[in-house]
């Protein structure tokens, strides 16, 4: 089952997802920051994030970069509420699978996650032979 | 019911046609009100007329074509002209005047009415109102002045040519002159007043109001009464000026229109105590009567009319201002809609996705019949509190949106702070600026229209952003906004981490169209300050360059200002 963080510093948003992405059949953990995500020490590390790009204290950017700077780079797909066109070519200059704009179509987000679960497989392996 | 009236209708109907009055023309009506005004002007002309010698003191009739004219387009001044030519004929033969008199002052009533007419169209085209200095000014010189001066020396001219009095030329110019004045400038503002009036302003009008216009009204007529028809012995010229307090009420108070209603009630009382040996007046010789009495009343009409107009233009004047400052302001606000739209749709999108996602999860569930106990019912209590969360984002946003009159209510500082951060809290996501907020416990309530003052706080708000956007970098954004007692009235601070200004340029940012954004209109903070004066409270500015900058909203407590 694979494993997947969802980063929102909106609690409903969060719990919403969070629901959807479990019913779906996904393993799911939740976080409200990003500084509480990248704390986590949880081993082994989310087949997928999905990342909020606008959040109080570190943005998605920013918990991108500390990611990167830690090495523990994922396959992420970040959700936004607000648009703007240099907003989607900076995350994709970052190196995430997907731009998504809330509110989020269900059939829109499980491809992007399958895809984003596929690039990493093809790059790394099966992740649920890992768990 | 059938009545005889209907006959008529019922026969036509039954012959296959409709009955119907002739069609009248459409000037056929205001030409027979004239005509009939013009009659009764002249009937009351004759009863203000002095006895043995007859010596007219008020002349109306030509008051009241003029005004006619005045009130008509141009290419029907003819037909009003025709149409009075009965009304005189049936007023002047009756007293026995040869034809050729009376045709020759239908030509003299005539030619002053079309003078005043004419001139006043010339600077005033259209209808005449009399609604500025300028309009009163033209209508004084013109129609007042001039008219009766032109018309009197062809009146004067025919009198002597048809021998109809013995009188000296310039005798009976000299005496026509302030009859005709004096009916100019009290009927025709009453005229034209009443005929610019609109019956739906009387629903506005307050029980209180009435109240002023009765006791205006009724003070002015007892004091005239004692004053001017009492015995001729009682009256004391120094008592000429007890009506004068009443006149100024009406001026101040009432305006234009209740200006003239004073004064040709005035002209009313004064005269008929003049023709009947009453007042201060009786005392003189019958010319020096009509004389003295016309000059008091001239002298009382000409500067309380432009007083009256004076007063009505200023007060509009002010009105205006302000419904061009409630504009701007409400533009201004609009145009702040589009700064916010990218916050807007971050505190839109947020309940959406919530909503979008918790329904998808519930079908899934109801589809797999996987939902845990009590899911489906959670699901459903989530989608409630998202869908009035969205619905709370729209409501705070057409308050603040809607444009409505000016409404100064009793306001919790505190209440209104969380009021604008809720308006504001998607920007400060996007842009990365945390939030501290330090309210004060027990904050006085202030008086102040919601939406204006949260307009300011935004506006505050919204330049600390932008500031702070441009200049710093996103880790070290933080708005601060703190509320204080402050001088018995509450304060709210707004302070940013942006580069801040110099001291000397905090009150350049309140002038109009200063600016130090590039997009800028520099309209926010002027206004903001036109909104805290009409609030009797202030908007300042303080920090230094590279320390941030900080706003101060002063708002006088509630009970301070009843």
């Amino acid at each position: 089952m694979p494993y997947i963080a969802i980063v929102d510093d909106e609690e409903p948003v969060r719990k919403a997802l969070k629901r959807l992405l479990v019913a779906s059949g996904f393993e799911v953990d939740s976080y409200a920051s990003g500084a509480e995500f990248l704390a986590t020490q949880r081993q082994p590390s989310p087949d997928c994030l999905i990342l909020d790009l606008h959040m109080p204290g570190m943005s998605g950017l920013q918990v991108l970069d500390a990611l990167k700077g830690s090495g523990r780079e994922l396959p992420t797909v970040i959700i936004t509420a607000y648009d703007a066109p240099e907003l989607s070519a900076q995350c994709r200059a970052a190196g995430v699978s997907a731009f998504l704009r809330k509110p989020l179509d269900e059939r829109v987000l499980l491809n992007s996650i399958s895809s984003s679960l596929a690039r990493a497989t093809a790059g790394r392996g099966d992740p649920s032979l890992r768990r | 019911m059938d009545s005889d009236s209907t006959a008529p209708q019922r026969i036509a109907h039954r012959e296959g046609r409709r009955w119907r009055l002739p069609a009248m023309p459409d000037r056929a009506l205001p030409a027979l009100a004239v005509a009939l005004g013009y009659y009764l002007a002249a009937q009351l002309g004759f009863l203000l007329t002095l006895h043995p010698h007859p010596i007219s003191t008020l002349w109306p009739p030509n008051a009241l074509l003029l005004a006619a004219l005045l009130l008509a387009p141009t290419r029907a001044w003819w037909w009003l002209l025709a149409a009075v030519l009965p009304a005189h004929l049936a007023v002047e033969l009756q007293s026995g005047v040869p034809i050729a008199m009376v045709l020759g002052w239908y030509v003299s009533n005539c030619s002053e009415a079309l003078i005043g007419a004419g001139l006043v169209r010339t600077f005033v085209p259209g209808i005449l109102r009399l609604d500025s200095l300028r309009n009163v000014g033209i209508f004084i010189l013109c129609a007042v002045l001039a008219a009766p001066l032109l018309s009197s020396f062809l009146d004067a001219a025919f009198v002597r040519m048809l021998a109809w009095s013995d009188a000296g030329y310039w005798d009976l110019v000299r005496s026509r002159i302030p009859a005709n004045v004096l009916a100019e400038l009290t009927v025709a503002p009453l005229i034209l007043t009443w005929a610019a009036f609109d019956p739906s302003q009387l629903r506005r009008v307050s029980v209180a109001r009435c109240a002023e216009f009765a006791a205006l009204f009724a003070g002015l007529v007892l004091v005239s009464v004692a004053v001017f028809d009492r015995p001729a012995f009682a009256a004391s010229p120094a008592l000429f000026y007890l009506p004068l307090p009443f006149l100024l009420w009406a001026a101040v108070r009432v305006g234009l229109a209740g200006t003239a209603n004073a004064l040709a009630l005035l002209t009313i009382v004064v005269i008929w105590g003049a023709v009947h040996g009453l007042g201060p007046f009786a005392a003189h010789a019958p010319k020096e009567i009509a004389h003295e009495m016309q000059l008091f009343l001239c002298a009382v009409a000409v500067p309380l009319l432009l007083l009256a107009v004076a007063l009505e233009q200023g007060e509009r004047v002010g009105r205006d201002a302000h419904e061009q400052r409630r504009q701007l302001t409400h533009l201004s606000r609009v145009a702040m809609l589009g700064e916010l739209s990218g916050g807007i749709a971050h505190e839109l999108n947020q309940p959406l996705t919530a909503i979008l996602a918790n329904a998808q999860a519930g079908q899934h569930f109801l589809a797999n019949k996987s939902a845990p106990p009590g899911a489906l019912a959670e699901i459903l209590q989530d989608i409630i509190v998202a869908d009035q969360r969205a619905g709370d984002v729209i409501r705070r946003l057409h308050t603040l949106f809607k444009r409505g009159e000016t409404q100064f209510v009793s306001i919790d500082a505190n209440e209104l702070v969380r009021e604008v951060l809720a308006i504001v809290r998607g920007d400060l996501v996007m842009r990365s600026v945390e939030l501290v907020t330090q309210l004060g416990d027990t904050l006085p309530p202030v008086r102040g229209d919601r939406v204006e003052l949260q307009q300011v706080l935004l506006n505050l708000v919204m330049n600390a952003c932008e500031a702070m956007s441009a200049a710093t970098p996103p880790g070290s954004r933080q708005l601060t906004v703190r509320t204080r007692i402050a001088d018995g009235g509450a304060r709210i601070t707004v302070t940013d981490t942006g580069p801040g200004f110099a001291p000397e340029e905090y009150e350049q940012l309140f002038e109009p169209f200063y600016t130090t954004k590039p997009q800028g209109l520099g309209l926010g903070l002027s206004l903001s300050r036109a909104i805290m004066r009409a609030h009797r409270g202030r908007l300042w500015g303080s920090g230094s360059p590279g320390k941030g900058a900080s706003f101060h909203i002063l708002l006088p407590a509630f009970h301070a200002q009843r």
